[in-house]
């Protein structure tokens, strides 16, 4: 009896407004829409890569990711250089996505001729409704040394131009705008420089993004070495921007780190900022689908 | 009740939207649209952006974050009246119609006229429209590197069966 009254009052409520403000008022208000799919939250980050490190993205299934980046010289060469400028380091990176959560990809960095081969899994993504309330994402790199051995006479392994990174990356998405990713590193190399120097390395890293309008966004990363560095080794830190333009990402950015595989900026970081021994840098990237 | 009864309704309404330059074609399909039809013709619909399935992951996401801004906007939504509607129509037979009423896509209202096409079916409304969509009417920018990639104007089809509620 209580709906009826209710319904004969809604009625006469109705009858007495005038159409355009029924239209107002939506048709559809108080009927549920059907409940929205739930989906893998997507774009965490718009790229692959935070700045150095990465992010928990990959390229879509048969997407190839090409990335070129450079790290140009200290900013603090000073007007001769061009604030850095004169020098660059140079990597060239393919990814290509097997599957939305499978990538695989082959690299290349002119900072120690260095050869990377690498595979990276989203074993988790969040959702949209937070039923999986983070992503993970996994990634492992196999780094080759391709310098001319120092010393040529002695008997050299291939096996000690390799090192390794295995990395997990915790992202999560909150609303639209801000990402977070938390990023534990364990770093091994074959061969060390000297009797003193450690063969394994863990990193805790964070990075993040804000996205300061629909195309832009502002980005920062940051990795600590739980064991120390040598004291010719510090922390990396980078801040810097992504720039969407519709198929290229343009991420431009300053960082203490001039390598741009793992093993280089998560435990050979030479910069440091308080002396503006910083990189200016960007990143690159094209996506091909095949 | 007896009002009710005269509603008609679906929640899996189906629209399609297609975009086609010599580049490239952009295509996404929705299940999930929401419609309502009155007694007296009334007629609105809405539909969940980011119920929209593309056939590249990268292109629903530039759709959703960029142009759509479907966080802040949710929802596409008609809501208007049809032509002359009345219990008349329902002969089986299609009827060509006009949809009348205000488009709300990207939080931008446009006056719209659509035809349509409506169809009793003996137990509910088969309802289809076909209509184009212009991006820049809604003040949905698009940049010009992709301006090549995108058309100006997209193709929307709109099919749903709605049953008595």
């Amino acid at each position: 009896m209580r709906q009826l009254y209710a319904l004969i009052l809604g009625c006469t409520l109705l009858a007495g407004t005038p159409l355009h403000n029924v239209h107002a008022q939506s048709l559809l208000d108080g009927i549920d829409a059907a409940p929205l799919a739930i989906t893998p939250v997507s774009a965490t980050f718009k790229d692959t890569r935070i700045i150095n490190a990465q992010s928990n993205e990959t390229p879509g299934k048969n997407v190839l990711h090409f990335v070129i980046a450079h790290r140009f010289g200290q900013i603090n060469e000073g007007a001769y250089a061009l604030w850095g400028l004169d020098n660059a380091s140079m990597r060239m990176a393919f990814d290509y996505g097997v599957t939305d959560r499978l990538a695989v990809g082959v690299a290349r960095s002119t900072f120690q001729k260095t050869y990377e081969a690498n595979v990276k899994w989203r074993a988790l993504r969040q959702n949209s409704d937070n039923s999986m309330p983070a992503s993970l994402t996994l990634y492992s790199v196999a780094m080759a040394n391709g310098l001319r051995w120092s010393d040529p006479s002695r008997e050299n392994l291939f096996s000690s131009r390799l090192s390794y990174v295995h990395q997990a990356v915790i992202a999560k998405k909150w609303g639209s705008k801000l990402s977070i990713a938390l990023i534990p590193s364990f770093i091994h190399r074959n061969l060390v420089e000297s009797l003193s120097d450690t063969h394994d390395q863990w990193t805790l890293g964070a990075g993040g993004r804000y996205k300061v309008t629909t195309r832009a966004s502002i980005n920062a990363e940051y990795h600590y070495a739980i064991k120390g560095l040598p004291t010719d080794h510090v922390n990396s830190l980078s801040i810097g921007m992504d720039i969407e333009t519709g198929g290229h990402v343009f991420q431009l950015h300053v960082t203490n780190s001039q390598g741009m595989f793992e093993r280089a900026f998560l435990t050979e970081t030479g910069g440091r900022w308080r002396d503006g021994a910083i990189y200016f840098g960007f990143n690159l990237s094209r996506v091909f689908n095949w | 009740m007896a009002l009710n009864a005269q509603q008609h309704i679906t929640r899996d309404g189906y629209v399609r939207f297609f975009s086609t330059t010599p580049i490239e074609d952009i295509e996404a399909e929705n299940h999930q649209t929401t419609a309502l039809l009155t007694a007296e013709g009334a007629f609105a619909f809405r539909v969940p952006i980011l119920g929209f399935r593309f056939e590249k992951a990268l292109m629903e996401e530039h759709f959703n974050e960029n142009y759509l801004e479907s966080h802040t906007h949710p929802n596409g939504s008609f809501e208007g009246s049809i032509d002359r509607f009345s219990d008349a129509l329902k002969d089986g037979e299609k009827h060509e119609v006009v949809a009348r009423g205000v488009l709300n896509i990207h939080g931008d209202n446009q006056e719209r006229e659509i035809p349509s096409t409506i169809q009793w079916n003996g137990s509910g409304w088969e309802i289809e429209s076909s209509f184009e969509v212009e991006p820049a009417d809604h003040d949905i920018v698009i940049p010009k590197v992709v301006r090549n990639k995108i058309a100006p104007s997209i193709q929307v089809t709109v099919t749903a069966t709605l049953l008595p509620r």
